[in-house]
């Protein structure tokens, strides 16, 4: 048993009952998410871990990582802020929406807060082109929503993630 | 004139030109047969088609057909109707039709691969002056057929990228050339099943990387420059070393399993040389019945030995402990001398290595003298595969569903990889694959029927596998039973038998049972049925049809030898156990390439060619005869092994072909039944290969090369010519022990001749080590003495769940004293 499934162990277990024995690797996606769960982003070890469970090799393990855009191998903040800026975001003005809570938040687009709670990151399209300007937020508790976005509003936000962490 | 259409026979048009292939072909294969290339990237005749590149686009059009009869609608001129698409098609994944019309040549088509071409163009480097590939590059090539004179992109905005990323120890990546294929990535996954280099992102940030440790890791790495199909992936031996148009071709074979893959060695003079003919590199040599287009990078790498500085050039004598440099005369009449007054007392060990000529000769001086010609090998059977071998006309890639193959005592892809891999093939093809082994292997993947005797068991457990024998075995559960059965009554059925865990007599039971097995379900004599020796060096078959056999009592025969010669083996490294009795030989000749452990035991020394400076023919596992070519001058003084023990020969007053390597096989041709109907020329015959590769378009299969220089020739079996066929009786060896038992075990990268001498491969070779599983290694450090054969060794501790509790894996040319399964203490 490696660290994962010492961690993990239940979860895992249930994940992997899900498919017959001889078709393991197709848990690959849904072990992936419990590895980044807690720490938001799938490490080296996690790769060789959870290519261990499924009889995979590290590197096609690590392709799937590479392949989607949920999957992060670099550490973020606890909450993502994944701001769609494709055409129809823009021309509700998602771009402007982007550069003023960057301002506020006093970070640029791809970095982290200095606490460590938000990052904010420009994303490809998340179909919610009429509620622009929109975003979906990733963290531990999943991915949420969040359209017809202000400023105003996404700080109001970040206050009650904060709030909630002091709590 | 109508040619007779088969069936299963499919007619289409290709560019105006008719022709006939089979159903379910590619329109791409179709092309090439037609003479007629559509250009690709990302296809690979080997490999599945994925439509990836969409360099092949083409126009296809179907003949039309009225929906009420269901006949063609024809022109008015009579011809029939032709339906074109709406959109141009991929070559690659489209299967061709009855009537079907392929159009490449069209402006449609043209202008399609001109932008395609574009599109790669955008972020690739066009490094082509400085690039390894250049001069051999499918994209150079249709860059110059298709692609736009300038580029309409700024060049600002061209992507840039790392451009010397090295994947593992042997390949590097230029990230900017790479056009994503996935040739490599498919090859890894596809055909060796070893998948440690991957795609990472996508889009225009889409990269092959290698998260493994130890990186791009892999036994078969070097393919993937071969068919990479532009420069981004480079060995690390051959980069910036030479063009391509400057290289010569010379044909050989590999001599580093039983495979005999066959190999063509690029050569160039060069003044870093110093002005010498130098091999820059080896490459795969087509032969679909042996290697297909694949070799392993213990065959492409591992010659750098024979380049290696420290080459003997020059016969040594010893004199008062220290080598003085010697002339031939002085040297081979000392050699003589002494081995002619041993008489029987002359011990010749032959390494297993050498060539059929070098065997030759090496068993009629000694024969000549009176005493006794050892094959250096730790495997018997050398003699059932002569009898129930696989015999001409078989091709392994004929096997399929219906047929079955037996791998037994053999980790395959470690002791012969193209093996391995061929019948990974057959199993893929449907081929009924029983692997019996008493620890999992790579092999096991693939197997319909695992069996898991113990180690000491592996003859015991063939026997019942003999239908009648069931009922006896310990062995006999239902899987086991489903195993015998669908060996039985297989259509064809091979057996290789390997050596893992195997001493000589357990080797000798083993191949005795092999070959019980397959007389009993009949599956001898006959094309691609038989037995196949997974020998532990490249030429070990060569060494028995010559005449020569291991010895059981070779430690014996050195400490009582009054003259040892050892042409080829280094005993010493390989065994201390070998170093002690060698020592004790009064006289020691030693024929060899480098300053080896043994070497350094010896009062005589021979400088030998190693097989890229000389010719002359090897057997390999299968039992087919291939004839290898001087590539390179001799190195310093030199001479072949046969030519110097013709030498000597001569001295003791025994006349043997001295220069002509052909004419030595005369000799053999001559002497041996099975090698009767044989002689060079045969050996270099030729016939057309599928896929065609190594013509102009290099895009197709890689840069391997084509065949040119010869197929080789299987050798007919005693039960292929209707002799009766009897099995000698042999005893189960016993090898119950208290405690541990160390059991020997081949890996492909060993530390014994001539590996090591490779500076390339040398990192990639583990320092001495044994295997335990977890469960016996309680207490135990990283680092352990192995007490052994009444020698301590210190060697560093793997833990292996593999391996079978009780069990101690040694692997073999570790410097590990051990030929057979022993009992063994284990401490810290």
């Amino acid at each position: 048993m490696n660290a994962l499934q010492h961690k993990y162990a239940k979860d895992i277990e249930k994940v992997l009952a899900k498919y017959p024995a001889d078709r393991k690797q197709s848990a690959v996606m849904p072990l992936l998410y419990i590895a980044q769960r807690d720490g938001g982003y799938v490490t080296k070890q996690d790769l060789v871990e959870i290519g261990e469970i499924l009889d995979m090799s590290t590197t096609e393990v690590a392709s799937i990582v590479g392949f989607y855009t949920l999957y992060h191998d670099q550490p973020a903040g606890t909450y993502r802020i994944q701001v769609c800026t494709d055409l129809s975001c823009a021309l509700r003005g998602a771009d402007e929406f982007l550069e003023n809570l960057c301002e506020n938040v006093g970070i640029k687009v791809g970095e982290t807060t200095e606490d460590g709670l938000v990052t904010i990151e420009a994303v490809m399209c998340l179909a919610g082109c009429d509620k622009a300007p929109m975003f979906q937020v990733q963290s531990p508790e999943g991915i949420e929503y969040h359209e017809n976005q202000t400023v105003e509003s996404t700080l109001a936000l970040i206050e009650s993630w904060k709030q909630e962490k002091e709590d | 004139m109508a040619e007779q259409v088969k069936e299963n026979t499919v007619t289409l048009t290709i560019d105006g030109v008719e022709v006939a292939v089979p159903q379910g072909t590619l329109v791409v294969d179709a092309a090439k047969i037609a003479g007629q290339d559509i250009p690709v990237f990302c296809y690979h005749p080997k490999m599945e088609p994925v439509g990836m590149c969409r360099m092949c686009l083409v126009d296809i059009g179907y003949p039309v057909k009225d929906r009420n009869t269901g006949e063609a609608v024809l022109n008015e001129d009579g011809t029939p109707k032709i339906q074109f698409g709406r959109t141009l098609v991929t070559g690659c994944t489209q299967v061709v039709s009855e009537g079907m019309v392929v159009v490449g040549y069209s402006e449609k088509v043209q202008q399609a691969r001109k932008d395609v071409l574009e599109f790669f163009l955008t972020s690739h480097p066009l490094d082509c002056p400085i690039c390894d590939k250049g001069g051999e590059c499918p994209l150079q090539n249709l860059t110059l057929a298709y692609g736009p004179g300038e580029s309409r992109f700024n060049y600002d905005e061209k992507k840039k990228n790392l451009k010397h990323v090295p994947l593992g120890d042997l390949i590097f990546l230029d990230r900017e050339r790479c056009i994503h294929c996935a040739r490599c990535t498919r090859f890894q996954e596809e055909i060796v099943d070893d998948p440690v280099i991957g795609f990472y992102n996508r889009g225009r940030s889409l990269e092959i990387t290698t998260w493994s440790e130890p990186g791009f890791d892999s036994y078969w790495s070097g393919n993937t420059t071969d068919i990479c199909p532009v420069g981004a992936l480079t060995t690390a031996d051959f980069r910036f070393g030479a063009r391509p148009w400057e290289m010569l071709e010379v044909a050989s074979i590999c001599r580093e399993c039983p495979v005999g893959c066959n190999l063509t060695l690029n050569t160039r003079r060069e003044a870093k040389s110093g002005g010498k003919m130098v091999v820059k590199r080896v490459m795969p040599r087509q032969n679909e019945q042996v290697n297909e287009l694949w070799i392993c990078d213990k065959g492409r790498f591992g010659y750098h030995y024979a380049s290696a500085d420290d080459r003997l050039t020059t016969p040594l004598i010893r004199k008062e402990g220290e080598f003085i440099p010697a002339s031939w005369d002085e040297a081979l009449s000392l050699a003589a001398e002494k081995m002619q007054a041993a008489g029987s007392r002359l011990v010749s060990v032959a390494g297993g290595q050498l060539s059929n000529e070098d065997y030759f000769h090496i068993g009629q001086l000694t024969e000549h003298l009176g005493g006794k010609a050892v094959l250096y090998s730790n495997m018997m059977g050398g003699d059932l595969t002569t009898k129930v071998g696989m015999g001409p006309g078989s091709n392994l890639a004929d096997l399929g569903a219906g047929d079955a193959i037996l791998v037994v005592a053999s980790d395959l892809e470690e002791e012969a990889p193209l093996y391995w891999l061929r019948v990974k093939q057959a199993a893929e093809r449907g081929a009924t694959l029983i692997v019996a082994n008493p620890r999992a292997t790579k092999t096991d993947r693939y197997a319909a029927h695992i069996i898991r005797y113990e180690y000491g068991q592996e003859a015991a457990a063939i026997l019942a596998l003999s239908l009648d024998r069931i009922g006896d075995s310990d062995l006999a559960d239902e899987s086991f039973k489903q195993a015998a059965k669908a060996f039985a009554e297989a259509e064809n059925a091979v057996v290789f038998f390997g050596s893992e865990g195997t001493g000589m007599a357990q080797s000798d039971a083993l191949s005795k049972a092999c070959a019980n097995l397959l007389i009993a379900t009949g599956h001898t004599g006959r094309p691609n049925n038989g037995l196949v020796g997974v020998w532990d060096k490249g030429n070990v078959q060569g060494g028995w049809d010559m005449g020569l056999q291991p010895s059981a009592t070779l430690f014996d025969d050195l400490k009582a030898a009054k003259a040892a010669y050892v042409v080829g083996a280094d005993l010493a490294g390989d065994n201390p156990a070998y170093k002690q009795a060698l020592a004790q030989a009064e006289f020691v000749v030693v024929q060899e390439l480098h300053h080896t452990a043994t070497m350094e035991l010896a009062d005589v020394v021979l400088p030998a060619q190693s097989f890229m400076e000389r010719e002359g023919t090897l057997t390999s596992g299968e039992r087919r005869v291939q004839r290898y070519y001087p590539a390179v001058p001799p190195a310093g003084e030199s001479k072949a092994d046969f030519a110097i023990t013709a030498e000597i020969a001569a001295m003791a007053g025994k006349e043997l072909e001295s220069v002509s390597a052909g004419l030595v096989f005369l000799g053999i041709v001559g002497k041996f039944k099975d090698y009767a109907d044989l002689d060079y020329q045969a050996l270099a015959e030729v016939s057309e290969q599928w896929p065609i590769i190594g013509r102009e378009d290099l895009y197709y299969g890689g840069t391997g090369y084509a065949n040119h220089q010869g197929l080789g020739v299987l050798l007919g079996t005693a039960a292929g010519r209707g002799e009766p066929v009897l099995i000698d009786g042999f005893d189960l060896p016993d090898t119950g022990v208290d405690g541990l038992l160390a059991v020997p075990v081949t890996r492909l990268y060993d530390q014994g001749n001539n590996l090591r001498y490779a500076a390339v491969m040398f990192p990639r070779i583990a320092s001495s080590y044994v295997s335990l599983n977890p469960a016996d290694a309680a207490g135990l450090g990283e680092s352990v003495v192995v007490e052994l054969n009444g020698f301590q060794v210190e060697v560093a501790l793997k833990l292996d769940e593999n391996v079978p509790q009780g069990i101690v894996v040694v692997p073999r040319s570790f410097g590990l004293p051990i030929s057979a399964p022993t009992p063994v203490v284990v401490k810290n």
